[in-house]
Protein backbone atom coordinates (compact mmCIF):
# COMPACT_ATOMS: atom_id res chain seq x y z
CA UNK A 1 0.00 0.00 0.00
CA UNK A 2 2.64 2.50 1.15
CA UNK A 3 4.64 1.83 -2.14
CA UNK A 4 1.48 2.33 -4.23
CA UNK A 5 0.86 5.96 -2.49
CA UNK A 6 4.68 6.50 -3.22
CA UNK A 7 4.77 5.65 -6.50
CA UNK A 8 1.71 8.31 -7.16
CA UNK A 9 3.31 11.11 -4.99
CA UNK A 10 4.64 13.53 -7.43
CA UNK A 11 2.49 13.17 -10.14
CA UNK A 12 -1.16 14.21 -7.59
CA UNK A 13 1.14 16.81 -5.64
CA UNK A 14 3.13 18.73 -8.09
CA UNK A 15 0.41 20.55 -9.46
CA UNK A 16 -0.08 22.01 -6.26
CA UNK A 17 3.71 22.36 -5.46
CA UNK A 18 4.45 24.46 -8.58
CA UNK A 19 1.78 26.50 -7.78
CA UNK A 20 2.91 27.18 -4.07
CA UNK A 21 6.75 27.68 -5.45
CA UNK A 22 5.63 30.24 -8.04
CA UNK A 23 3.11 32.03 -6.13
CA UNK A 24 4.32 32.03 -2.54
CA UNK A 25 7.51 30.49 -2.21
CA UNK A 26 9.63 31.96 -4.83
CA UNK A 27 8.88 35.80 -4.68
CA UNK A 28 8.85 35.51 -0.66
CA UNK A 29 12.26 34.96 -1.03
CA UNK A 30 13.34 36.60 -3.87
CA UNK A 31 11.73 39.92 -2.01
CA UNK A 32 13.79 38.78 1.03
CA UNK A 33 17.13 39.05 -1.65
CA UNK A 34 16.15 42.68 -3.08
CA UNK A 35 15.21 44.24 0.45
CA UNK A 36 19.07 44.12 0.44
CA UNK A 37 19.26 45.84 -2.80
CA UNK A 38 18.76 49.44 -4.98
CA UNK A 39 15.69 48.06 -6.47
CA UNK A 40 13.51 50.16 -8.59
CA UNK A 41 10.73 48.05 -10.13
CA UNK A 42 12.29 48.13 -13.77
CA UNK A 43 15.71 48.05 -13.08
CA UNK A 44 18.23 47.83 -10.52
CA UNK A 45 20.83 50.45 -9.85
CA UNK A 46 24.56 49.44 -10.85
CA UNK A 47 23.10 46.96 -13.79
CA UNK A 48 22.25 43.81 -11.77
CA UNK A 49 21.25 42.39 -8.49
CA UNK A 50 24.76 41.45 -7.55
CA UNK A 51 26.13 44.57 -8.41
CA UNK A 52 23.00 46.72 -6.37
CA UNK A 53 23.99 45.36 -2.45
CA UNK A 54 23.34 48.04 -0.08
CA UNK A 55 23.36 45.68 2.99
CA UNK A 56 21.39 47.10 5.51
CA UNK A 57 20.76 50.61 4.19
CA UNK A 58 16.95 50.04 3.13
CA UNK A 59 16.30 48.74 6.39
CA UNK A 60 18.27 51.72 8.50
CA UNK A 61 16.18 54.42 5.99
CA UNK A 62 12.54 52.86 6.89
CA UNK A 63 13.20 53.65 10.47
CA UNK A 64 14.32 56.91 9.90
CA UNK A 65 11.19 57.24 7.94
CA UNK A 66 8.60 59.37 9.84
CA UNK A 67 5.73 57.95 7.50
CA UNK A 68 7.25 54.71 8.13
CA UNK A 69 7.60 54.76 11.44
CA UNK A 70 4.06 56.29 12.20
CA UNK A 71 2.35 53.87 10.19
CA UNK A 72 3.82 51.58 12.36
CA UNK A 73 2.81 52.75 15.70
CA UNK A 74 -0.06 53.58 13.91
CA UNK A 75 -0.89 49.95 12.86
CA UNK A 76 -0.15 48.92 16.04
CA UNK A 77 -2.52 51.18 17.83
CA UNK A 78 -5.53 50.75 15.57
CA UNK A 79 -4.51 46.46 16.38
CA UNK A 80 -4.56 47.19 19.91
CA UNK A 81 -7.93 49.00 20.16
CA UNK A 82 -9.89 46.69 17.65
CA UNK A 83 -9.33 43.45 18.48
CA UNK A 84 -10.11 44.46 21.89
CA UNK A 85 -13.61 46.02 20.91
CA UNK A 86 -14.50 43.23 18.03
CA UNK A 87 -13.66 40.55 20.54
CA UNK A 88 -15.90 41.87 23.70
CA UNK A 89 -18.80 42.89 21.26
CA UNK A 90 -18.46 39.22 19.92
CA UNK A 91 -18.87 38.18 23.44
CA UNK A 92 -21.52 40.28 24.41
CA UNK A 93 -23.32 38.99 21.19
CA UNK A 94 -23.03 35.82 21.65
CA UNK A 95 -23.72 35.53 25.43
CA UNK A 96 -27.07 37.37 24.35
CA UNK A 97 -27.90 35.06 21.84
CA UNK A 98 -27.07 31.86 24.06
CA UNK A 99 -29.46 33.60 26.61
CA UNK A 100 -32.20 34.63 24.29
CA UNK A 101 -32.66 30.45 23.42
CA UNK A 102 -33.76 29.22 20.63
CA UNK A 103 -35.27 31.61 17.82
CA UNK A 104 -32.28 33.69 17.47
CA UNK A 105 -31.56 33.01 13.48
CA UNK A 106 -32.87 36.37 12.31
CA UNK A 107 -30.47 37.69 14.57
CA UNK A 108 -27.54 36.13 13.64
CA UNK A 109 -27.76 35.98 10.18
CA UNK A 110 -27.86 39.61 10.06
CA UNK A 111 -24.64 39.92 12.60
CA UNK A 112 -22.67 37.87 10.17
CA UNK A 113 -23.78 39.64 6.76
CA UNK A 114 -21.15 42.38 7.21
CA UNK A 115 -18.56 40.10 7.22
CA UNK A 116 -19.77 39.27 3.36
CA UNK A 117 -19.55 42.46 1.86
CA UNK A 118 -16.23 44.11 0.67
CA UNK A 119 -14.09 46.33 2.71
CA UNK A 120 -13.84 48.46 -0.36
CA UNK A 121 -17.58 49.19 -1.35
CA UNK A 122 -18.73 49.23 2.22
CA UNK A 123 -15.75 51.59 2.87
CA UNK A 124 -17.09 54.27 0.27
CA UNK A 125 -20.28 54.02 2.13
CA UNK A 126 -19.07 54.23 6.22
CA UNK A 127 -16.88 57.00 4.29
CA UNK A 128 -20.11 59.09 3.84
CA UNK A 129 -22.08 58.22 7.26
CA UNK A 130 -18.73 59.59 9.31
CA UNK A 131 -18.42 62.73 6.86
CA UNK A 132 -22.06 63.72 6.61
CA UNK A 133 -24.61 61.65 9.00
CA UNK A 134 -22.36 61.92 11.84
CA UNK A 135 -21.54 65.68 11.32
CA UNK A 136 -25.18 66.13 10.80
CA UNK A 137 -26.16 64.06 14.04
CA UNK A 138 -23.11 64.92 16.48
CA UNK A 139 -22.82 68.35 15.07
CA UNK A 140 -23.18 71.57 16.75
CA UNK A 141 -26.99 71.39 15.98
CA UNK A 142 -27.00 67.98 17.37
CA UNK A 143 -25.83 66.08 20.19
CA UNK A 144 -22.85 68.18 19.83
CA UNK A 145 -20.44 65.77 20.28
CA UNK A 146 -17.08 67.18 18.49
CA UNK A 147 -15.26 63.84 18.78
CA UNK A 148 -17.45 62.04 16.29
CA UNK A 149 -17.69 64.64 13.67
CA UNK A 150 -15.58 64.55 10.46
CA UNK A 151 -14.07 61.74 11.91
CA UNK A 152 -11.97 60.52 8.86
CA UNK A 153 -10.01 63.93 8.29
CA UNK A 154 -7.81 63.70 11.65
CA UNK A 155 -5.65 60.82 12.48
CA UNK A 156 -6.71 59.88 16.10
CA UNK A 157 -10.63 60.58 15.05
CA UNK A 158 -9.86 58.32 11.85
CA UNK A 159 -8.29 55.70 14.19
CA UNK A 160 -11.53 55.24 15.80
CA UNK A 161 -13.63 55.81 12.47
CA UNK A 162 -11.42 52.48 11.45
CA UNK A 163 -12.41 50.76 14.67
CA UNK A 164 -16.18 51.26 14.46
CA UNK A 165 -16.17 50.24 10.77
CA UNK A 166 -14.02 46.87 11.58
CA UNK A 167 -16.70 46.44 14.74
CA UNK A 168 -19.37 46.23 12.34
CA UNK A 169 -17.86 43.94 9.73
CA UNK A 170 -15.83 41.48 12.06
CA UNK A 171 -18.04 41.41 15.30
CA UNK A 172 -20.72 39.18 13.58
CA UNK A 173 -18.08 36.33 12.22
CA UNK A 174 -16.16 36.10 15.89
CA UNK A 175 -19.72 35.81 17.60
CA UNK A 176 -20.60 32.47 15.51
CA UNK A 177 -17.57 31.13 16.46
CA UNK A 178 -18.00 31.85 20.18
CA UNK A 179 -21.50 30.69 19.92
CA UNK A 180 -20.34 27.11 18.34
CA UNK A 181 -17.47 27.13 21.46
CA UNK A 182 -20.68 27.86 24.23
CA UNK A 183 -22.47 25.27 22.33
CA UNK A 184 -19.81 23.02 23.30
CA UNK A 185 -20.29 23.89 27.24
CA UNK A 186 -21.49 21.00 28.92
CA UNK A 187 -25.17 22.11 30.24
CA UNK A 188 -24.00 20.01 33.69
CA UNK A 189 -21.34 22.03 34.62
CA UNK A 190 -23.45 25.34 34.91
CA UNK A 191 -26.15 23.18 37.54
CA UNK A 192 -23.42 21.94 39.38
CA UNK A 193 -22.04 25.33 39.79
CA UNK A 194 -25.65 26.77 40.16
CA UNK A 195 -25.70 23.92 43.25
CA UNK A 196 -22.32 24.70 44.86
CA UNK A 197 -24.17 28.41 44.83
CA UNK A 198 -22.12 30.05 41.72
CA UNK A 199 -24.22 33.34 40.74
CA UNK A 200 -24.18 34.56 37.29
CA UNK A 201 -20.79 36.32 37.37
CA UNK A 202 -18.90 33.57 39.28
CA UNK A 203 -20.33 30.93 36.62
CA UNK A 204 -19.47 32.90 33.83
CA UNK A 205 -15.90 33.54 35.65
CA UNK A 206 -15.13 29.87 36.54
CA UNK A 207 -16.91 27.80 33.66
CA UNK A 208 -17.77 29.80 30.94
CA UNK A 209 -14.78 31.26 30.24
CA UNK A 210 -12.48 28.69 31.14
CA UNK A 211 -14.35 26.59 28.45
CA UNK A 212 -14.74 29.14 26.11
CA UNK A 213 -10.68 29.31 25.64
CA UNK A 214 -10.20 27.28 22.42
CA UNK A 215 -12.43 29.99 20.75
CA UNK A 216 -10.94 32.96 21.84
CA UNK A 217 -7.32 31.59 20.60
CA UNK A 218 -8.86 31.60 17.10
CA UNK A 219 -11.17 34.68 17.99
CA UNK A 220 -7.73 36.89 18.88
CA UNK A 221 -5.54 34.84 16.19
CA UNK A 222 -8.48 35.98 13.10
CA UNK A 223 -8.62 39.65 14.34
CA UNK A 224 -5.46 40.06 14.77
CA UNK A 225 -4.30 38.99 11.47
CA UNK A 226 -7.22 40.77 10.21
CA UNK A 227 -6.51 44.26 12.26
CA UNK A 228 -2.49 44.51 11.31
CA UNK A 229 -2.96 43.25 7.39
CA UNK A 230 -6.02 45.97 7.23
CA UNK A 231 -5.94 47.56 3.49
CA UNK A 232 -9.38 47.92 2.18
CA UNK A 233 -10.95 50.18 4.79
CA UNK A 234 -8.24 52.01 4.95
CA UNK A 235 -8.25 52.67 1.43
CA UNK A 236 -11.69 53.89 1.70
CA UNK A 237 -12.16 55.57 4.44
CA UNK A 238 -8.88 58.41 3.64
CA UNK A 239 -6.73 56.54 1.61
CA UNK A 240 -4.18 57.63 3.90
CA UNK A 241 -4.84 61.13 3.83
CA UNK A 242 -4.34 62.96 6.84
CA UNK A 243 -1.40 61.27 8.57
CA UNK A 244 -3.40 57.64 8.42
CA UNK A 245 -1.72 55.14 6.16
CA UNK A 246 -1.75 51.66 7.95
CA UNK A 247 1.16 49.54 7.01
CA UNK A 248 -0.29 48.03 4.40
CA UNK A 249 -1.45 51.52 2.76
CA UNK A 250 2.36 52.63 3.33
CA UNK A 251 4.29 49.72 1.57
CA UNK A 252 1.86 50.66 -1.73
CA UNK A 253 2.32 54.33 -1.04
CA UNK A 254 5.96 54.16 -1.05
CA UNK A 255 6.67 53.14 -4.20
CA UNK A 256 3.81 55.88 -5.35
CA UNK A 257 6.02 58.82 -3.45
CA UNK A 258 8.97 58.32 -4.36
CA UNK A 259 10.99 59.17 -7.38
CA UNK A 260 12.29 56.48 -9.01
CA UNK A 261 10.12 54.52 -7.26
CA UNK A 262 12.12 53.25 -4.50
CA UNK A 263 10.63 49.13 -4.68
CA UNK A 264 13.97 47.97 -2.55
CA UNK A 265 12.80 50.24 0.38
CA UNK A 266 9.20 48.87 0.18
CA UNK A 267 10.34 45.54 -0.01
CA UNK A 268 12.26 46.06 3.45
CA UNK A 269 9.41 47.68 4.96
CA UNK A 270 7.62 43.90 3.23
CA UNK A 271 9.67 42.40 5.32
CA UNK A 272 9.66 44.00 8.68
CA UNK A 273 5.93 43.73 8.40
CA UNK A 274 6.38 40.38 7.64
CA UNK A 275 8.19 39.27 10.88
CA UNK A 276 5.73 41.90 13.14
CA UNK A 277 2.44 39.81 11.67
CA UNK A 278 4.75 36.47 12.24
CA UNK A 279 5.92 37.24 15.82
CA UNK A 280 2.58 39.25 17.25
CA UNK A 281 0.67 35.98 15.24
CA UNK A 282 2.83 32.79 17.70
CA UNK A 283 3.18 34.50 20.40
CA UNK A 284 -0.78 35.14 20.71
CA UNK A 285 -1.11 31.51 19.99
CA UNK A 286 1.46 30.22 22.23
CA UNK A 287 0.07 32.27 24.80
CA UNK A 288 -3.62 31.28 24.64
CA UNK A 289 -2.84 27.95 23.57
CA UNK A 290 -1.31 28.08 27.44
CA UNK A 291 -4.10 28.73 29.10
CA UNK A 292 -5.96 26.63 27.68
CA UNK A 293 -4.14 23.90 28.90
CA UNK A 294 -4.04 25.60 32.25
CA UNK A 295 -7.86 26.19 32.57
CA UNK B 1 -50.76 17.51 41.49
CA UNK B 2 -53.81 19.38 39.83
CA UNK B 3 -53.05 20.99 36.13
CA UNK B 4 -54.21 24.20 37.83
CA UNK B 5 -51.33 24.45 40.25
CA UNK B 6 -48.83 23.12 37.54
CA UNK B 7 -50.11 26.12 35.37
CA UNK B 8 -49.47 28.45 37.55
CA UNK B 9 -46.10 26.93 38.53
CA UNK B 10 -44.78 26.93 34.66
CA UNK B 11 -46.49 30.71 34.58
CA UNK B 12 -44.47 31.95 37.63
CA UNK B 13 -41.35 30.62 36.24
CA UNK B 14 -41.98 32.04 32.62
CA UNK B 15 -42.45 35.74 34.86
CA UNK B 16 -39.65 35.36 36.55
CA UNK B 17 -37.49 35.21 33.14
CA UNK B 18 -39.80 37.60 31.81
CA UNK B 19 -37.65 40.80 32.59
CA UNK B 20 -34.10 39.87 32.04
CA UNK B 21 -35.03 38.27 28.62
CA UNK B 22 -37.62 41.09 27.14
CA UNK B 23 -33.95 43.46 28.26
CA UNK B 24 -31.49 41.07 26.20
CA UNK B 25 -33.98 41.10 22.73
CA UNK B 26 -34.46 45.33 22.90
CA UNK B 27 -30.46 45.21 22.73
CA UNK B 28 -30.69 42.29 20.56
CA UNK B 29 -32.73 44.37 18.31
CA UNK B 30 -31.41 47.59 18.64
CA UNK B 31 -27.77 46.01 17.59
CA UNK B 32 -29.42 44.36 14.36
CA UNK B 33 -30.52 47.58 13.43
CA UNK B 34 -27.43 49.46 13.84
CA UNK B 35 -26.03 46.60 12.15
CA UNK B 36 -28.24 47.07 9.11
CA UNK B 37 -28.07 51.08 9.43
CA UNK B 38 -25.45 51.34 6.69
CA UNK B 39 -27.49 49.04 4.18
CA UNK B 40 -30.35 50.67 4.14
CA UNK B 41 -29.01 54.13 4.25
CA UNK B 42 -27.20 52.50 1.24
CA UNK B 43 -30.62 51.30 -0.13
CA UNK B 44 -32.71 54.71 0.87
CA UNK B 45 -29.86 56.58 -0.95
CA UNK B 46 -29.43 54.62 -4.22
CA UNK B 47 -32.80 56.48 -5.28
CA UNK B 48 -32.10 60.10 -4.55
CA UNK B 49 -29.67 62.91 -6.71
CA UNK B 50 -27.00 64.60 -5.57
CA UNK B 51 -28.34 67.13 -4.09
CA UNK B 52 -31.05 65.14 -1.83
CA UNK B 53 -28.24 63.07 -0.83
CA UNK B 54 -26.32 65.34 0.76
CA UNK B 55 -28.55 68.34 1.80
CA UNK B 56 -31.08 64.97 3.73
CA UNK B 57 -29.10 62.09 4.11
CA UNK B 58 -31.44 60.60 6.33
CA UNK B 59 -34.85 61.15 4.56
CA UNK B 60 -36.65 58.79 2.27
CA UNK B 61 -36.14 59.50 -1.60
CA UNK B 62 -39.16 61.57 -3.19
CA UNK B 63 -39.29 58.79 -5.87
CA UNK B 64 -38.15 55.39 -5.85
CA UNK B 65 -37.25 56.32 -9.66
CA UNK B 66 -34.44 53.27 -11.04
CA UNK B 67 -33.04 55.68 -13.17
CA UNK B 68 -29.81 56.04 -10.58
CA UNK B 69 -29.57 52.11 -10.14
CA UNK B 70 -29.57 52.02 -14.14
CA UNK B 71 -27.23 54.37 -14.31
CA UNK B 72 -24.42 53.56 -12.21
CA UNK B 73 -24.69 49.54 -13.61
CA UNK B 74 -23.90 51.12 -17.08
CA UNK B 75 -21.32 53.33 -15.56
CA UNK B 76 -19.24 50.33 -14.00
CA UNK B 77 -20.05 47.94 -16.88
CA UNK B 78 -21.91 45.70 -14.38
CA UNK B 79 -23.08 42.39 -16.44
CA UNK B 80 -19.30 42.59 -17.57
CA UNK B 81 -18.35 43.16 -14.22
CA UNK B 82 -19.89 40.22 -12.73
CA UNK B 83 -19.43 37.99 -15.43
CA UNK B 84 -15.68 38.73 -14.72
CA UNK B 85 -15.65 38.54 -11.13
CA UNK B 86 -17.35 35.23 -11.31
CA UNK B 87 -15.28 33.66 -13.99
CA UNK B 88 -12.38 34.42 -11.70
CA UNK B 89 -13.63 33.12 -8.44
CA UNK B 90 -15.31 30.28 -9.77
CA UNK B 91 -11.99 29.56 -11.97
CA UNK B 92 -9.53 30.57 -8.86
CA UNK B 93 -11.78 28.05 -5.95
CA UNK B 94 -11.73 24.97 -8.39
CA UNK B 95 -7.97 25.25 -9.09
CA UNK B 96 -7.58 25.35 -5.71
CA UNK B 97 -9.58 22.74 -4.60
CA UNK B 98 -8.07 20.37 -7.28
CA UNK B 99 -4.72 20.78 -5.72
CA UNK B 100 -4.95 21.26 -2.27
CA UNK B 101 -7.29 17.99 -1.73
CA UNK B 102 -4.67 15.97 -3.75
CA UNK B 103 -1.55 17.49 -2.23
CA UNK B 104 -3.22 17.23 0.93
CA UNK B 105 -4.37 13.49 0.59
CA UNK B 106 -0.78 12.58 -1.00
CA UNK B 107 0.84 14.33 1.97
CA UNK B 108 -1.35 12.05 4.47
CA UNK B 109 -0.66 8.79 2.62
CA UNK B 110 2.87 9.49 2.20
CA UNK B 111 3.55 10.64 5.85
CA UNK B 112 7.60 11.16 6.65
CA UNK B 113 9.43 13.84 7.72
CA UNK B 114 9.27 15.48 3.97
CA UNK B 115 5.94 15.84 3.82
CA UNK B 116 6.11 17.11 7.12
CA UNK B 117 8.27 19.72 6.26
CA UNK B 118 5.91 20.31 3.05
CA UNK B 119 2.94 20.64 5.58
CA UNK B 120 4.50 23.10 7.79
CA UNK B 121 5.73 25.48 5.37
CA UNK B 122 2.09 25.90 3.66
CA UNK B 123 1.20 26.59 7.06
CA UNK B 124 3.57 29.04 7.80
CA UNK B 125 2.69 30.99 4.49
CA UNK B 126 -0.83 31.63 6.22
CA UNK B 127 0.84 34.36 8.06
CA UNK B 128 2.73 35.26 5.23
CA UNK B 129 0.90 39.37 4.17
CA UNK B 130 0.38 39.32 0.57
CA UNK B 131 1.83 43.28 0.79
CA UNK B 132 5.70 40.34 1.67
CA UNK B 133 5.46 38.67 -1.38
CA UNK B 134 3.71 41.47 -3.88
CA UNK B 135 6.31 43.12 -5.39
CA UNK B 136 8.60 40.50 -6.68
CA UNK B 137 5.27 37.95 -7.33
CA UNK B 138 4.03 40.58 -10.00
CA UNK B 139 6.99 41.31 -12.00
CA UNK B 140 7.93 37.45 -12.04
CA UNK B 141 4.82 37.06 -13.60
CA UNK B 142 4.90 40.20 -15.86
CA UNK B 143 8.49 37.83 -16.88
CA UNK B 144 6.29 34.98 -17.56
CA UNK B 145 3.50 37.32 -19.94
CA UNK B 146 0.99 36.59 -16.60
CA UNK B 147 0.05 39.71 -15.57
CA UNK B 148 -3.10 39.48 -17.05
CA UNK B 149 -6.67 37.37 -15.96
CA UNK B 150 -5.17 33.81 -16.21
CA UNK B 151 -2.03 35.00 -14.06
CA UNK B 152 -4.62 36.37 -11.39
CA UNK B 153 -6.24 32.94 -11.44
CA UNK B 154 -3.29 31.46 -10.66
CA UNK B 155 -2.06 33.92 -8.08
CA UNK B 156 -5.14 33.34 -6.59
CA UNK B 157 -4.87 29.54 -6.31
CA UNK B 158 -1.17 30.00 -5.25
CA UNK B 159 -2.68 32.23 -2.33
CA UNK B 160 -5.37 29.73 -1.42
CA UNK B 161 -3.25 26.46 -1.28
CA UNK B 162 -2.09 27.23 2.65
CA UNK B 163 -5.04 27.32 3.88
CA UNK B 164 -6.70 24.91 2.10
CA UNK B 165 -4.34 22.23 2.72
CA UNK B 166 -4.42 22.86 6.05
CA UNK B 167 -8.12 22.43 6.27
CA UNK B 168 -8.10 19.18 3.88
CA UNK B 169 -4.79 17.40 5.58
CA UNK B 170 -6.80 17.34 9.31
CA UNK B 171 -9.88 16.03 7.54
CA UNK B 172 -8.00 13.15 5.42
CA UNK B 173 -6.55 11.83 8.15
CA UNK B 174 -9.40 10.43 9.31
CA UNK B 175 -10.26 8.86 6.59
CA UNK B 176 -9.63 5.13 6.91
CA UNK B 177 -7.37 3.71 4.57
CA UNK B 178 -9.09 -0.17 4.59
CA UNK B 179 -11.92 1.71 2.11
CA UNK B 180 -9.24 2.80 -0.35
CA UNK B 181 -7.55 -0.09 -0.05
CA UNK B 182 -10.99 -2.04 -1.27
CA UNK B 183 -11.58 0.08 -3.78
CA UNK B 184 -8.25 -0.82 -5.00
CA UNK B 185 -8.79 -4.22 -4.85
CA UNK B 186 -12.00 -3.54 -7.16
CA UNK B 187 -9.33 -2.49 -9.27
CA UNK B 188 -10.06 0.76 -9.53
CA UNK B 189 -6.87 3.39 -10.93
CA UNK B 190 -5.68 6.28 -9.18
CA UNK B 191 -7.63 8.91 -10.04
CA UNK B 192 -10.95 6.46 -9.90
CA UNK B 193 -9.75 6.18 -6.31
CA UNK B 194 -9.50 9.69 -5.73
CA UNK B 195 -12.32 11.11 -7.38
CA UNK B 196 -14.97 8.17 -6.80
CA UNK B 197 -13.53 7.39 -2.86
CA UNK B 198 -12.27 10.13 -1.25
CA UNK B 199 -13.23 12.61 -2.93
CA UNK B 200 -17.01 12.58 -2.04
CA UNK B 201 -15.76 11.60 1.44
CA UNK B 202 -14.39 15.00 2.41
CA UNK B 203 -17.15 16.45 1.09
CA UNK B 204 -17.97 18.74 4.18
CA UNK B 205 -14.20 20.40 3.92
CA UNK B 206 -14.82 21.10 0.32
CA UNK B 207 -17.90 23.47 1.02
CA UNK B 208 -15.71 24.53 4.03
CA UNK B 209 -12.99 25.88 2.00
CA UNK B 210 -15.11 26.57 -1.44
CA UNK B 211 -16.87 29.27 1.03
CA UNK B 212 -13.82 30.57 3.22
CA UNK B 213 -11.99 31.16 -0.62
CA UNK B 214 -15.03 32.37 -2.81
CA UNK B 215 -15.74 35.25 -0.05
CA UNK B 216 -12.08 36.52 -0.38
CA UNK B 217 -11.53 36.30 -3.89
CA UNK B 218 -14.88 38.17 -4.53
CA UNK B 219 -14.48 41.25 -2.80
CA UNK B 220 -10.05 41.22 -2.70
CA UNK B 221 -9.26 44.71 -4.20
CA UNK B 222 -5.44 45.02 -4.02
CA UNK B 223 -4.21 41.81 -6.44
CA UNK B 224 -6.64 42.76 -9.36
CA UNK B 225 -5.66 46.69 -8.47
CA UNK B 226 -2.08 45.50 -9.17
CA UNK B 227 -2.77 42.81 -12.22
CA UNK B 228 -5.19 44.31 -14.13
CA UNK B 229 -5.11 48.17 -13.11
CA UNK B 230 -7.21 50.38 -14.87
CA UNK B 231 -7.51 47.89 -18.13
CA UNK B 232 -10.23 47.40 -20.04
CA UNK B 233 -11.65 44.25 -18.36
CA UNK B 234 -11.85 44.74 -14.37
CA UNK B 235 -13.81 42.80 -11.63
CA UNK B 236 -16.87 44.46 -9.90
CA UNK B 237 -14.55 46.19 -6.86
CA UNK B 238 -12.22 47.42 -9.10
CA UNK B 239 -14.89 48.73 -11.22
CA UNK B 240 -16.18 50.63 -8.11
CA UNK B 241 -12.63 51.94 -6.58
CA UNK B 242 -11.82 53.60 -10.12
CA UNK B 243 -15.92 54.43 -10.09
CA UNK B 244 -14.73 56.49 -6.63
CA UNK B 245 -11.60 58.02 -7.26
CA UNK B 246 -11.39 59.13 -10.75
CA UNK B 247 -14.78 61.49 -10.24
CA UNK B 248 -13.56 62.21 -6.66
CA UNK B 249 -11.14 64.64 -9.11
CA UNK B 250 -14.34 67.09 -9.40
CA UNK B 251 -16.55 66.15 -7.06
CA UNK B 252 -18.44 63.13 -5.29
CA UNK B 253 -20.68 61.97 -7.39
CA UNK B 254 -22.21 59.87 -4.83
CA UNK B 255 -25.51 59.35 -6.87
CA UNK B 256 -23.61 57.36 -8.76
CA UNK B 257 -21.13 55.39 -5.89
CA UNK B 258 -24.28 54.22 -3.92
CA UNK B 259 -26.08 52.74 -6.37
CA UNK B 260 -22.93 51.38 -7.55
CA UNK B 261 -22.02 49.55 -4.31
CA UNK B 262 -26.17 48.71 -4.11
CA UNK B 263 -25.85 46.46 -6.84
CA UNK B 264 -22.20 45.28 -6.31
CA UNK B 265 -23.37 43.82 -2.93
CA UNK B 266 -27.26 42.51 -4.41
CA UNK B 267 -25.05 38.64 -6.07
CA UNK B 268 -23.72 37.72 -2.66
CA UNK B 269 -26.91 39.04 0.10
CA UNK B 270 -29.09 36.68 -2.52
CA UNK B 271 -26.49 33.64 -2.32
CA UNK B 272 -25.92 33.95 0.84
CA UNK B 273 -30.03 34.33 1.89
CA UNK B 274 -30.02 30.91 -0.53
CA UNK B 275 -26.60 29.30 1.15
CA UNK B 276 -26.75 30.56 4.88
CA UNK B 277 -26.43 27.16 6.72
CA UNK B 278 -23.44 26.48 4.42
CA UNK B 279 -22.11 29.73 4.61
CA UNK B 280 -22.33 29.63 8.57
CA UNK B 281 -21.40 26.42 8.56
CA UNK B 282 -18.34 26.78 6.30
CA UNK B 283 -16.76 29.81 8.12
CA UNK B 284 -17.03 27.76 11.77
CA UNK B 285 -15.61 24.70 10.81
CA UNK B 286 -12.64 27.02 9.11
CA UNK B 287 -12.01 28.66 12.39
CA UNK B 288 -12.62 25.17 14.61
CA UNK B 289 -9.57 23.31 12.54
Amino acid sequence: MRGYYKKWFWPLALPGLILFAAVVLVPFLIGLLYSFTAWRGTYFVGGSVWTSFVGLDNYARIFQSRQFVHALVYTLQFTAIAVVVVSVAALLLALMLDFAGKRVGAFRTIFFLPNLLGGLALGFVWQFIFQNVFTLLFGENGLNIPFLTNMTQDTTKNLFALVIMVTWQMAGYMMIIFVAGLNNIPRDLYEAGALDGAGGWKRFRYITLPMLMPSVTIVLFLTLAGCLKLLDQNVALTNGSFNTSMLSLQILRTVRYTQPPDYGQAQAQAVVFFVLVAIIGLAQVYITKKKEVDA
Amino acid sequence: MTRAAATTAAGRSSLKLRPGKIAVFLILIISALTTLFPLLFLFVNSFKDQGAIVAEPMALPRSWSAAYVSDAMRQIHFGQAVFITAGITVLSVALIVFCASMLSWMLVRNDSPASRIVLLGLTAAMLVPFQSVMYPLIHEFETLGLKNLPGLILMYGGFGLGMSVFLYHGFFRGVPLALEEAALIDGSGILGLFFKVVFPLVKPITVTVIILNSLWIWNDYLLPFLVLGNAEYKTLTLELYYAKMLSGQFSNPWELIFPAVLVSIIPIIVLYLFLQKYFIKGVTEGAVK
